[in-house]
């Protein structure tokens, strides 16, 4: 009987995990099949024509626009607040106050962060819809990720690594550029990876801040200098594809945002997952 | 840390940096969004420049864009209102007719099937209301009737209520799911058994989605065919606008041109919309 | 001098983000002095006659939140203890990694298969009760269940994985039997993590906008006849942010009342989820977890 019990729960929480797996199979498998046959070097080279003809060049391009600017902005602001949450606060309440804070922040629904991108930028700076808004709010949105990511890798540098650097005599500051920054940047590297992943597929930020349909290029100031993006133009087209090229488009342009975003998760998979596992075992 | 500085370098640079022309910004109407988008993939391979379009908040949305100064030019499925004047006095609203739609009361094909082919305006206040609950009481099948409504703020919406009611803000507060833009309305009628929504005549495919006629006071039924509303006689067309503040400027003015002259006109009916009545500008038009 | 750019840059980005939770607060206001504690507990919605409750989208907010937890709970918990308690090695790697990677898929990816697959599923699933259509409070569950399976399953393996290997060993020595292990050694050790993944779950389901509101059906002022009345969730619903992702916000633009109190909805939002998120972490304080 309780071998019974046993191998039951075997059975069913393989079932379960089975079922997770199925569904990131299912659901790129579904993309695929109607995305793949509308991929070609023109749909990817070339710029929008009318109401979802053409390609999708500069929804890629606005997208990496997005992307860049999300992170030259998160990225050095993650490097500060790592070290303040690992090296210059006092140990204890002040540290557990900002980690939870980052965490209370990375909870903070994409929806909110539009809508105060709407309020600030647009609204208030006057700004109108801009690559810049939407890549502050995109920077804002990812910094937690970042952020936690590079201090838990500041965290495992041994501690005898910094003691060794101050006995040499190191300054403070010293030690943070030449051990513990170096030894924690693929902490940064998979943070950004997967932060950038984030960034990459939200709607609901960019939707009051930064995309328009059709028309923009690339942006030659701050006002009122909209770009095009791959999930703004996957939910207009999935509410308005009139014809079925636009239908085509719209596949198309889900599996090339697809792509963008696994590969993204993917290449960070590898140290995210060393990390969980060392944090575990070591 | 020399990152920052150089961040901050790049944005200096790019807030310095002016455009050499100002992209044409347009805003408004998911109805109006595809001509356009046409016409304006056309203008720029012809001539350059950037025209950026954009559909949130539908004609509403565009109208308070170009209110606030978002856009030069609004997309519009409704008429300017006076509460629109009053809201913006200091804009002076141009709008320019590029076309015309008929707005259709659109039902899923169980209550087509099922014998329904009309309705009085009676007959929709009272389903639009919620006091006609069964298609059976309008002699169709026995299902409950689904209103998918319009959010408010699209023209759609703006031009039924305006029928239905004498003015929009007439009409009754009532809570039905709601839909945006055309292709959504659509689907979601096609999949939906005893479903009715108000869309845009051109989007009424007769596969999916099928056309109510409208019994007029006289008895007759009018239905939104291309040849009623050019007649005039379907009672729930509209024209589609352009709207500028104040006289159109330059490019504002070439994208208007172009869709009143030939090729606009040939990309308006493609869209399933009747084109404006014959322009008498010049027949000189971009390739 | 890197002291110095640290905290800058830090109390910066606090300054930032207690700003904008400010601006919130005070864009809102003009709706807090119309309807007053009436914005928390009015049950109609109807700005063109300056009526501004929001009860019902607080109660679409939660039931959408709490089925997709109910659906999601079950095969998450599954599927981390068969990662943290069956697997080795490689497998369990891939297998986690399969799961991180589900984690990935935009929103309005799976907004667009909700459109195309679900409301189809959904609305056959329904017909016994004949639904009026497959934009239900239901559709919007079963998809934010997809969508936070990943999150809760990762957060549930973290606590189940960071009992210490050698109280298993212990537990196995005595004879007992895996299954028995992880009932009465592992899973109540790493119980508050578990409820932490929850919330946390919870949090992500709270906020989620685009792929509900191309499925939920939008429809305002939908209020249960009794609290827990099983009916509305066959029918089509609101939530907060499918309002905030809606084109009323476009109109809302210029009039500082309706302004007013469509900030005031995401300023609800965010206490809502930042309330919960707080509250997961203090019942498991984060170590080696990521964000």
């Amino acid at each position: 009987m309780r071998r019974l019990i046993d191998h039951g729960f075997t059975l069913l929480t393989g079932m379960a995990a089975l079922a997770a797996c199925g569904l990131l199979v299912g659901i790129a498998a579904v993309i695929l099949e109607r995305g793949l046959p509308a991929l070609s070097w023109e749909f990817v080279s070339r710029a929008a024509d009318g109401f979802g003809g053409g390609g999708v060049v500069y929804q890629i391009a606005g997208t990496v626009l997005l992307l860049l600017t999300a992170l030259g902005v998160a990225a050095p602001t993650a490097i500060a607040v790592a070290l303040l949450a690992t090296v210059y606060l006092d140990r204890g309440r002040s540290r557990r106050r900002l980690t939870l804070a980052l965490y209370a922040l990375n909870g903070v629904p994409s929806i909110v962060f539009g809508i105060v991108g709407l309020a600030v930028f647009v609204k208030g700076l006057g700004w109108g819809k801009s690559w810049l808004a939407g890549g502050l709010v995109l920077a804002l949105m990812i910094l937690p990720t970042l952020t936690v990511a590079l201090a838990e890798r500041i965290r495992a540098v041994p501690r005898s690594y910094r003691t060794a650097a101050s006995g040499l005599g190191l300054s403070r500051s010293a030690v943070v550029w030449s051990v513990l920054l170096p030894q924690s940047l693929g902490g940064l590297v998979s943070g950004t990876l997967l932060g950038l992943a984030r960034a990459a597929g939200e709607t609901a930020p960019i939707l009051f801040t930064a995309a328009v349909f059709a028309g923009a290029t690339l942006p030659a100031g701050v006002k009122e200098s909209p770009i095009l993006a791959l999930p703004y133009h996957i939910f207009v087209l999935a509410q308005d594809s009139f014809d079925p090229a636009a239908g085509a488009a719209l596949w198309g342009s889900a599996t090339v945002l697809l792509a963008l975003v696994l590969s993204l998760s993917i290449a960070a998979l590898p140290t995210r997952l060393r990390t969980h596992e060392e944090a575990r075992h070591g | 840390m020399r990152r920052p500085a150089l961040v901050l370098a790049i944005l200096a640079a790019a807030v310095t940096v002016s455009p050499v022309r100002a992209a044409l910004r347009i805003n408004g109407s998911t109805t109006v969004n595809p001509v356009v988008v046409d016409a304006a993939a056309e203008l720029r391979a012809a001539r350059g420049g950037e025209i950026q379009v954009d559909t949130l908040g539908g004609s509403s949305g565009g109208i308070a864009a170009l209110g606030d100064g978002r856009a030069d030019v609004a997309m519009s499925s409704r008429p300017i209102l006076e509460s629109d004047r009053e809201r913006y006095p200091g804009v002076d609203f141009r709008a320019t007719a590029i076309g015309s739609d008929a707005l259709a009361l659109v039902v899923s094909r169980d209550v087509w099937e099922g014998g329904l082919r009309s309705l009085t305006r009676p007959q929709l206040l009272a389903l639009y209301e919620g006091r006609i609950r069964n298609w059976r009481e309008l002699g169709g099948p026995d299902r409950r009737v689904v209103f998918f409504n319009k959010e408010p703020g699209r023209g759609t919406w703006e031009v039924f209520a305006h029928w239905a009611y004498g003015d929009s803000s007439e009409a009754p507060l009532v809570s039905l799911p709601e839909v945006g833009s055309n292709e959504e309305a659509r689907s979601k009628v096609a999949s939906t058994r005893g479903a009715i929504s108000q869309l845009s005549a051109a989007w009424a495919d007769g596969e999916r989605v099928f056309a109510l006629g409208i019994e007029l006071a006289d008895g007759s039924v009018v239905r939104p065919t291309p040849q009623a509303v050019a007649a005039g006689e379907y009672p729930l067309s509209r024209p589609l606008f352009l709207v500028t503040d104040g006289e159109a400027g330059r490019d504002a003015r070439e994208l208007i041109d172009f869709l009143l002259g030939a090729r606009g006109r040939e990309i308006v009916e493609r869209h399933g919309y009747l084109p404006a009545s014959p322009a008498v500008t010049t027949p000189e038009e971009a390739p | 001098m890197t002291r110095w750019l640290t905290w800058t840059l830090s109390l910066l980005t606090g300054v930032v983000v207690l700003g904008s939770a400010l601006l919130l607060l005070l864009e809102s206001l003009p709706a807090w002095r119309h309807s007053g504690l009436g914005f928390l507990t009015g049950t109609r919605w109807f700005f063109r006659a300056s009526e501004f409750g929001a009860a019902p989208m607080v109660y679409g907010t939660l039931v959408v939140a709490v089925l997709a937890l109910g659906l999601a709970a079950p095969l998450a918990f599954g599927a981390a203890l068969f990662t943290a308690e069956v697997l080795r090695g490689r497998a369990r790697l891939a297998v986690k990694g399969t799961i991180e990677l589900l984690a990935g898929i935009p929103s309005v990816v799976y907004g667009l298969l909700g459109v195309l697959l679900l409301r189809d599923w959904i609305y056959r699933l329904l017909s016994p009760f004949d639904p009026l259509s497959g934009d239900t409070l239901l559709t919007g569950g079963v998809l934010l269940a997809v969508m936070i399976l990943p999150t809760v399953t990762t957060l549930a393996d973290d606590s189940l994985a960071g009992v210490p290997a050698g109280q298993r060993r212990a537990a196995r020595g005595l004879g007992l039997t895996r299954a028995e292990v992880a009932a009465t050694v592992v899973v109540p050790q790493a119980a508050p993590g578990l409820v932490a993944a929850l919330l946390l779950g919870l949090g992500r389901a709270l906020g989620e906008t685009i792929a509900v509101f191309l499925v939920v059906g939008r429809r305002d002022n939908q209020w249960p006849e009794w609290l827990l009345s099983p009916k509305p969730i066959a029918e089509a619903g609101q939530t907060l942010t499918t309002k905030l992702g809606g084109s009323e916000v476009w109109i809302a633009w210029g009039d500082p009342l309706h302004w007013g109190a469509i900030v005031g909805l995401a300023l609800l939002l965010l206490s809502l989820v930042v309330g919960l998120t707080v509250t997961g972490l203090r019942l498991a304080p984060p170590g080696g977890r990521d964000a």
